[in-house]
C-alpha cells in the first residue's frame, strides 16, 4: 500500500492506538457510571411510583372502608327492618363506584330466628344493573366463609383473601368485612363490601413506568390480588410462582412482601436482569413494581451507541489528520535521507534541505553540514598524508636500493676461498653491514651492526662500510682499521650511535687469521675435523663510543677447509612469539650437524637463514639479520 | 620495561624490570628523561629484574653515561643477570659504565 510501513504511518498508528485505548477506557467509565446512575435513578423513581400508587390504592380502600363503617352504623340503627337493611346494602353499592356488592350477614337465628339472614345487593356483572337477594342458603353457607369467620372471631375489620364469589357476584373478588356489635360487645352481624379483582387489576395495570414493567398486588397471605400477567388468581400465589421460576430471590421477595417489609431486589427473569421495588399497604397487602433493566437502560444504550459512532468517526478523522501532519513534519527527514545518500555516493557537497524550524530537524541539518565539512577536511588531510607517505616510501625504496647496492655482491669463489653473505633488514633500510675485499693474497672481511634501525642506522652503516672497504684496500691492519673507524664515528656523534664490528683478515697463503672484535657477537669457527666453536676475542669497545680507544687484535692459524660463520644479533636474538630467543647454543648445534659442514658458503647462509625464520615462525622480525659464511 | 625512579637524599635509585628491546626503547628513553637533568647526579640502577637489552637499549645507557659524565656525576649499574652482563662485556660497555 502507498502508506505501508512509513514512519508517519507507524507514528499515526501508535497515536491512534493510544487514543483508542484512552477512548475505550473513558467510554467504559462513562458507560458503567451512567448505568449505575440510571439504575439508581430508575430504582428511586420506581419507589416513588410505588409509594404514590400504594397511597392511591389505600385511599380507594379507605373510601370503601369508610362507606362500610358508615353503613354499619345505619344497619345497627335499623337492624329490625329487613327492607331498610336491603336499602342500606343498595346504598353502599350505589354510593361507592368501587364497590360491586355489599351484604349484611346476620348471625344464625338473630334476625327473627332465621338461620340465614343476609340482605345482599350487587351489580350484575353483565348488565351493570343493581340487584338484591338473600345471600345465605344451604348451598352458600356464609357461616363457613372466610369473610365472615375471620372478623367474627377477631372482632376486627378484615380484608379477605381473593376468592371466586360463586353465590354472589360470580367473579374474583376481595371483601372488606366489618363486624357489627351490640351494646354488650357481641358481634351479631358482619357488613361487607366486595371489590372486583378485575377492577383492581385494571387499576393496578395502569402502573406501568416502562414498557415491560408490571405491578403485582399481594394479599396478606401472598395470594395474588393482581398479578400483572394472566395468572390464575384463584390458584396461584406468589410462592407457587417463585417455585415455578425456581428463583430464591423471587421467593425472598415474596416472603418479604408477606412480612410487610419494603425494599428493592434484583433478580433474573430468564436472561433478563430485572429489579423489583415493593412495599406494604396499611391493610396488610403488599405491592411490587417489577422492571427490566433492559427498558431502563435502553436510552443510555442508545446514547452509548451514539458515543461510539462519534468516537470512531473522530478517531478516523484524527488518524487521517495525524498521518498527513506527521508526513508533513517528517518530510525534511526524507529530504535529508536523499542528501545523505548523495553524500554516501561521493557528492560531499550535496545540497542539504533548507530548514526553517528551530528543532531537532535543524540540529540534524547542522550535524549533516558539519559532517560534510569534516569529511572534506579529512579527505584533504588523508590525501596529503597519503601522498607524503607515498613520497616517503619512494624515498625509502630508493634508499633501500642504494643500500643494497652498497654491499658487495660479487662473491669470490675459487680454490683459495669462497664467500657468501646476506642482509635482511627488519625495515626498509637497516643498520647491518658486511664487506670483503681481496688485497694481494689477503682476504679482508667484516660484519657490523649499527645500534638502532632504520634511516639513522643506515647512514652510519653506509659510512662504516665505506671505511671498512677503503681501509682494507689501503692494506691497513685490522687493529688500525677498527681504530680509524672508531675515531671517525665517535667524532661528532651527538646521537650516540655506535657500531659493533668484527674485522678480520686471512692470509690466503699461510691461512693465518688476524682479527679484531669491536663489541660484536663472537664468530663461529668450523674446523674441518673438529667441533665448531665460538671464537674468543679480547673485548674491545664497540666502534663510535669512545674516541681514542686503543683496539687490540689477535691471531689464529686456520687449516685449509675451515669455515667461518659471521652474523649479527638478528640471528641469535631472533624471537618466537613467546620471546624465546634462537640463541647462540642453538646456532652452534645447527652448524655442528655433519651435513652442515659439507655445505658450500652459499648453502650455509641459506641454511642458517631458514633455521632462524623457521624458529621465529610468524613472529615479526624485529632486528636486521646478517649471515656471512667464508670457506678457505 | 618498567622503570621506577626514586630519589633518596642525594642518590637517585632506578629499578628496571623486564625486557628492553626495539618495541619499548622509545618509551624507555622517555622514562629515563628525568635522569638527564640536574647537576652532579648520583644514579644507581638496579638491574636485578632486567631480562634483556637490545643494542638500542645499550645506546640509551651510553647516552645516559655520557650525560652523567658531562654533568660531573656518577652512574652505577648493579646486579646484572649474566646474559645482560655478557652484552655489556662483548660491546666493551663494561669499560665505560661502572657495573658492580
Amino acid at each position: 500500500m502507498w502508506f505501508s510501513k512509513s514512519f508517519s504511518t507507524r507514528l499515526s498508528l501508535n497515536v491512534l492506538l493510544i487514543v483508542t485505548i484512552f477512548f475505550i477506557v473513558v467510554l467504559g467509565i462513562v458507560a458503567v457510571s451512567s448505568h449505575l446512575l440510571i439504575s439508581e435513578e430508575a430504582t428511586r423513581s420506581a419507589s416513588n411510583i410505588l409509594k404514590a400508587n400504594i397511597l392511591d390504592i389505600e385511599k380507594t380502600l379507605q373510601t370503601v372502608e369508610s362507606t362500610v363503617k358508615d353503613a354499619s352504623w345505619l344497619a345497627k340503627e335499623n337492624k329490625d327492618s329487613e327492607k331498610y337493611l336491603y336499602h342500606i346494602t343498595q346504598k353502599v353499592v350505589d354510593e361507592n363506584s368501587n364497590i360491586i356488592g355489599s351484604a349484611i350477614a346476620f348471625d344464625s337465628c338473630y334476625f327473627n330466628g332465621r338461620h340465614f339472614f343476609s340482605p345482599y345487593s350487587y351489580e350484575d356483572p353483565e348488565t351493570g344493573e343493581l340487584k338484591s337477594k338473600e345471600l345465605g342458603s344451604v348451598e352458600n353457607d356464609y357461616f363457613t366463609q372466610e369473610w365472615y369467620t375471620v372478623p367474627k372471631e377477631s372482632g376486627q375489620p378484615y380484608w379477605s383473601e381473593p376468592y371466586f364469589d360463586a353465590g354472589g357476584g360470580e367473579q374474583m373478588m376481595t371483601t372488606y368485612s366489618y363486624p357489627i356489635k351490640d351494646s354488650a360487645g357481641t358481634i351479631y352481624a358482619i357488613i361487607t363490601a366486595d371489590i372486583s379483582l378485575d377492577w383492581l387489576s385494571k387499576k393496578i395495570d395502569q402502573i406501568h413506568p416502562y414498557e415491560h414493567s408490571f405491578t403485582t398486588l399481594l394479599s396478606a397471605n401472598g395470594r395474588y390480588l393482581s398479578a400483572g400477567w394472566q395468572a390464575n388468581l384463584a390458584s396461584e400465589t406468589a410462592f407457587t410462582y417463585a417455585e415455578k421460576l425456581d428463583d430464591p430471590r423471587v421467593l425472598e421477595i415474596s416472603k418479604n412482601m408477606v412480612a410487610g417489609d419494603s425494599g428493592t431486589m434484583r433478580f433474573w427473569v430468564g436472561s433478563k436482569l430485572s429489579f423489583a421495588v415493593y412495599g406494604p399497604l396499611s391493610n396488610g397487602w403488599s405491592m411490587a413494581i417489577n422492571c427490566e433493566y433492559g427498558d431502563v437502560l435502553e436510552r443510555s444504550s442508545q446514547m452509548h451507541m451514539m458515543l461510539i459512532i462519534v468516537g470512531l468517526l473522530g478517531l478516523l478523522i484524527m488518524f487521517i489528520m495525524c498521518y498527513f501532519k506527521i508526513r508533513q513534519l517528517t518530510q525534511p527527514l526524507k529530504d535529508f535521507s536523499a542528501s545523505a545518500l548523495n553524500i554516501a555516493k561521493g557528492d560531499f557537497n550535496a545540497k542539504l534541505p533548507e530548514v526553517k524550524s528551530k528543532d531537532e530537524i535543524l540540529q540534524l541539518h547542522d550535524s549533516l553540514a558539519y559532517m560534510q565539512q569534516s569529511i572534506v577536511t579529512y579527505l584533504e588531510q588523508i590525501e596529503t598524508a597519503t601522498s607524503a607517505k607515498k613520497r616517503m616510501e619512494t624515498q625509502l625504496y630508493i634508499g633501500q636500493k642504494i643500500q643494497e647496492g652498497m654491499l658487495p655482491k660479487n662473491f669470490p669463489n675459487d680454490s683459495r676461498c669462497s664467500l657468501n653473505a646476506k642482509v635482511i633488514p627488519a625495515k626498509e633500510v637497516g643498520g647491518d653491514l658486511y664487506d670483503f675485499t681481496i688485497n694481494d693474497n689477503r682476504l679482508y672481511f667484516s660484519v657490523g651492526d649499527v645500534s638502532g634501525k632504520g634511516v639513522p642506522a643506515a647512514f652510519v652503516m653506509a659510512i662504516t662500510r665505506v671505511m671498512c672497504h677503503l681501509f682494507a684496500d689501503l692494506g691497513l691492519s685490522v687493529q688500525e682499521i677498527a681504530t680509524r673507524i672508531n675515531n671517525s664515528v665517535a667524532k661528532n656523534n651527538d646521537a650516540n650511535m655506535f657500531v659493533t664490528l668484527f674485522v678480520g683478515c686471512i692470509n690466503l697463503e699461510t691461512k693465518q687469521l688476524e682479527y679484531c672484535n669491536a663489541g660484536h657477537n663472537p664468530i663461529i669457527v668450523i674446523p674441518p675435523d673438529e667441533n665448531p666453536y665460538y671464537l674468543k676475542a679480547i673485548p674491545n669497545m664497540a666502534v663510535g663510543v669512545w674516541s681514542g680507544f686503543e683496539y687490540k687484535s689477535e691471531n689464529l692459524d686456520l687449516r685449509p677447509g675451515t669455515k667461518l660463520l659471521l652474523y649479527t644479533d638478528g640471528v641469535n636474538e631472533a624471537e618466537k612469539a613467546d620471546k624465546d630467543q634462537f640463541g647462540e647454543e642453538r646456532l652452534l648445534q645447527l652448524v655442528s650437524k655433519p651435513n652442515f659442514r659439507n655445505l658450500n658458503s652459499e648453502d650455509m647462509v641459506s641454511a642458517v637463514y631458514s633455521a632462524v625464520t623457521d624458529f621465529a615462525g610468524d613472529n615479526e622480525q624485529n632486528d636486521d639479520i646478517t649471515i656471512f659464511a667464508i670457506t678457505i | 620495561m618498567e622503570v621506577k625512579i626514586e630519589k633518596i637524599e642525594d642518590k637517585t635509585m632506578v629499578v628496571l624490570n623486564g625486557r628492553l628491546d626495539t618495541t619499548n626503547a622509545d618509551k624507555f628513553q622517555q622514562d629515563i628523561a628525568p635522569l638527564m637533568q640536574g647537576d652532579a647526579p648520583n644514579i644507581e640502577i638496579d638491574c636485578t629484574d632486567m631480562e634483556y637489552t637490545s643494542s638500542q637499549g645499550l645506546r640509551l645507557f651510553l647516552m645516559l653515561q655520557k650525560s652523567v659524565v658531562a654533568r660531573k656525576g656518577n652512574l652505577v649499574m648493579r646486579n646484572m643477570k649474566p646474559n645482560v652482563k655478557e652484552v655489556f662485556d662483548i660491546t666493551g660497555f663494561s669499560n665505560i659504565i661502572r657495573i658492580i
